[in-house]
């Protein structure tokens, strides 16, 4: 009779398990945890590995050789141009994303006739498969082909005929690199800031208008302020995003002409993928790590200091 | 039906009716929840376990063994079509059921890396370039192909040297065909201009495409970009100029004046006859820019003349093709454009059928000579392709898929003389791989032509480089050499 008792509040104990306080939250984010650990995680870790070892994609056997594999990345000669071109690649296209969305942000954020439209058409670049739009854009930006041409020729700015490099030309193929990465970047921060831009409390906005405040002196001394976390987010969105980007490049220039587009991701697919030095690869790409870290832990903070009050 | 089934039918309806309109607590909720994720994630495994996971055409045969082979997606489709006839048919009569996986070119590598790292993978992995970094991963086929020479006779020198490691004296991969890279040329230009039958020489290339651009603004299409034609172009350059990366010993050797003459041409040959397009060439671009008439003369394939008969005919019919083109040496070389070879990784469970797959592959030669619309070339001397392709009033006198005049491919008969791999006059090591697949050629064509690099700079830049890459393979075991 007593080991039935036992045995029953044991069963009791264990179907109050998920009544326990922290047992539920666990729970429901174990999933979230564990796809963290399995795909982010490990591979990190793997990438850390590699990096101080000499394997390459036909001989997965780990030989650790301290720091030589991350010697020969930076002496390889590509490397430096393509650490310049990552900053370049993000700061330009950020820069310009942050710009435009808010723009873009305030101008949807009013009424007008054929808002809707307006709104699906700029969110259309978010919701196409990146690859998709790359390869788009490759055919318009074409050596030979390309729509741009023909538009500036009939337009009389260039001679029929003219081929403009759009991709042969190292200023002109980082330029399209950059324009290709906004376009693709704007929808998301636009939408973040939307949802900002609606955050704030009208009240505030009133007040403002109430103490005489025109549109220029709400929107830099009242709005902007607030917006200011909102904007932060998306700035932290878009540089990890682009800051480890190889989809534009590995579709538009593959890194040419001349390595004068690669970023380091894109190098280090070239080099750890595609030339089989796995490990030359890894520690390539492990020099985006501490940038990443720095900068996410430095938004993050400034972000969270920033409240909306 | 009978009562009681009928009953259970109803009893079960209920059950599930009352469960899903009656309200959960939050335990139920949760046992529920559980109980399912269990049972769909432990569910594959018991079923797994019980057999029933992997049920097979066989129909419990037994029996029946597994091949999974892992290929690209062929530039001719008409390949591909009779391919999956072909292994259907095979599988049949070997007893084995056969699946074959299709991806682009582009994404092997990578999807060969992950299944090395991932230790599992497909029993075949068909390759179109020397896969020689995998050598560690993959087995060595010298018994097939000394079985395939016994049969079908020796093997061609420029698909032995793309899998034959001489270092380690082992096969990493078998050959079954490859392509050769001929010039493509736009006759009605080349005749315009004085030369009807399109160049001999690079000088002729560089005079007459000079002549062709004034004439009528369309330029030579040989590109410096971060593409395989343009590696096959700058390699096809620098031997007929008498330089090379490597010597036959798998020594660095192309800081030399060969390779500074051969770079100093194309320079010449960009400032002349083409324009800064070639620069952001994509595989593509060079059989667009012929087919559109923007282009005279292009290295390629005989893929995109395929193409144009579809498309253009009457474009078709003006494209004629050259050998390789001869440098100040009076010799002239080309790479192959594309080497078909078979890996068996050294995971596979069917190594036996693997390699009786290949055997038997290369005894329809003829079929993929055919079925490739001639693109595939045979890799053995004395295949049953041989007879009907290169004969007089064969395939390539009279070309079965239309060519006017019907003999146009016919220069192709030889193509084998002037074709080498890609580490000429070495082997396709796996150093050759990394340079290849990090573009340092063209990168060093392009760099000099752009202007941003001496021509002294650009050639001496991209040695150190290789010099890098040999050593770093070298470490590995897998490059000879020394220097």
């Amino acid at each position: 009779m007593m080991e039935r008792t036992v045995g029953v509040r044991r069963v009791a104990a264990r179907w109050r398990l998920p009544e326990r306080p922290g047992f539920l939250g666990a729970l429901m984010l174990s999933p979230a945890l564990l796809y963290l650990v399995g795909l982010v995680g490990f591979p990190l870790v793997l990438s850390f590995i590699y990096a101080f070892s000499d394997v390459t994609t036909g001989n997965p056997n780990v030989h650790l050789v301290g720091l030589s594999t991350f010697a020969a990345a930076v002496r390889d000669p590509v490397f430096g141009v393509a650490l310049r071109n990552t900053f370049v690649f993000t700061f330009f296209s950020q820069a310009l994303v942050i710009v435009l969305s808010t723009v873009l942000a305030f101008g949807l954020s009013t009424d007008f006739p054929g808002k809707w439209v307006v709104r699906f058409l700029i969110l259309l670049p978010w919701t196409t498969p990146v690859a998709l739009g790359a390869v788009a854009w490759l055919w318009m930006l074409d050596s030979i082909f390309s729509p741009f041409d023909w538009v500036l020729s009939a337009l009389g700015l260039i001679h029929q005929g003219t081929h403009i490099p759009f991709l042969g030309q190292a200023r002109l193929a980082m330029g399209s690199i950059v324009v290709l990465q906004t376009w693709r970047m704007l929808p998301l921060a636009t939408v973040i800031l939307m949802a900002g831009l609606t955050s704030i409390p009208q009240d505030i906005q009133d007040a403002a208008a109430v103490d005489g405040a025109g549109f220029w002196r709400r929107l830099v001394h009242v709005i902007l302020p607030l917006l200011q976390p909102i904007m932060l987010v998306a700035l932290l969105f878009g540089i990890v995003f682009t800051f480890t980007d190889i989809a534009v490049i590995f579709v538009l220039t593959g890194g040419g002409p001349d390595n004068s587009t690669q970023v380091l991701a894109s190098w280090a697919f070239y080099k750890g993928i595609n030339g089989g030095n796995l490990a030359q690869g890894a520690a390539t790409a492990l020099f985006m790590f501490p940038v990443l870290l720095g900068l996410a832990v430095l938004l993050l903070r400034i972000a969270s200091r920033a409240e909306v009050t | 039906m009978s009562e009681v089934e009928e009953r259970n039918q109803e009893s079960v309806a209920t059950g599930m009716e009352t469960a899903w309109t009656s309200r959960l607590s939050r335990r139920e909720f949760v046992q529920k929840v559980g109980l399912a994720a269990v049972g769909l994630g432990a569910g594959p495994y018991i079923l797994t376990a019980c057999g029933g996971g992997t049920s097979s055409a066989g129909g419990g045969g037994g029996a029946r063994s597994q091949l999974t082979i892992l290929q690209w997606s062929h530039f001719v489709p008409r390949y591909d079509t009779w391919f999956d006839a072909y292994i259907k048919q095979w599988g049949e009569a070997n007893n084995v059921n056969v699946k074959v996986d299709h991806i682009n070119q582009a994404d092997l590598p990578a999807r060969t890396a992950a299944e090395v790292n991932a230790g599992s993978g497909h029993d075949l992995i068909e390759w179109i370039a020397p896969p020689s970094a995998l050598e560690p991963s993959v087995l060595d086929l010298t018994d097939v192909v000394q079985e395939a020479e016994k049969k079908y006779g020796s093997q061609l020198a420029v698909c032995k040297a793309s899998t034959y490691n001489p270092t380690t004296k082992k096969y990493f991969g078998f050959c079954h065909s490859w392509s050769p890279d001929p010039g493509d040329y736009r006759k009605s230009l080349w005749t315009k201009a004085g030369m009807p039958n399109g160049p001999v020489t690079y000088d002729d290339l560089l005079n007459v495409g000079t002549t062709i651009k004034q004439q009528s603004g369309v330029r030579v299409g040989i590109g410096m970009s971060q593409e395989q034609d343009s590696n096959m172009a700058a390699r096809a350059l620098l031997w007929s100029y008498g330089a090379s990366v490597q010597d036959a010993h798998e020594n660095v050797v192309l800081d030399s004046d060969a390779t500074r003459e051969a770079v100093n041409f194309m320079v010449k040959l960009f400032k002349q006859a083409m324009t800064n397009e070639i620069f952001s060439w994509t595989a593509a671009s060079n059989n667009q820019g012929l087919v559109a008439g923007q282009l005279s003369y292009i290295l390629n394939s005989i893929s995109a003349y395929r193409t144009a008969q579809q498309t253009r005919p009457d474009i078709a019919d003006d494209i004629f093709f050259r050998p390789a083109l001869q440098g100040p040496t009076g010799k002239g070389f080309a790479s192959e454009h594309v080497i078909m070879i078979y890996i068996i990784p050294k995971w596979s469970k069917n190594v036996d059928k693997a390699k009786q797959f290949l055997l038997d592959l290369v005894g329809h030669t003829s079929d993929i000579v055919y079925q490739s619309e001639l693109y595939n070339f045979p890799a053995f001397s004395k295949t049953n392709a041989q007879q009907k392709l290169f004969s007089a009033g064969g395939w390539l006198d009279k070309d079965p898929f239309g060519s006017h005049p019907a003999d146009k491919l016919s220069l192709l008969k030889n193509a084998a003389s002037w074709s080498v791999n890609v580490g000429y006059p070495g082997p396709s090591n796996a150093a050759i791989g990394e340079i290849f697949d990090t573009f340092v050629l063209p990168n060093m064509m392009a760099s000099a032509a752009r202007g941003t690099k001496t021509v002294d700079q650009a050639v001496s830049d991209a040695a150190a480089q290789c010099r890098q890459i040999f050593a770093k393979w070298r470490q590995q075991k897998l490059v000879g050499g020394g220097s």
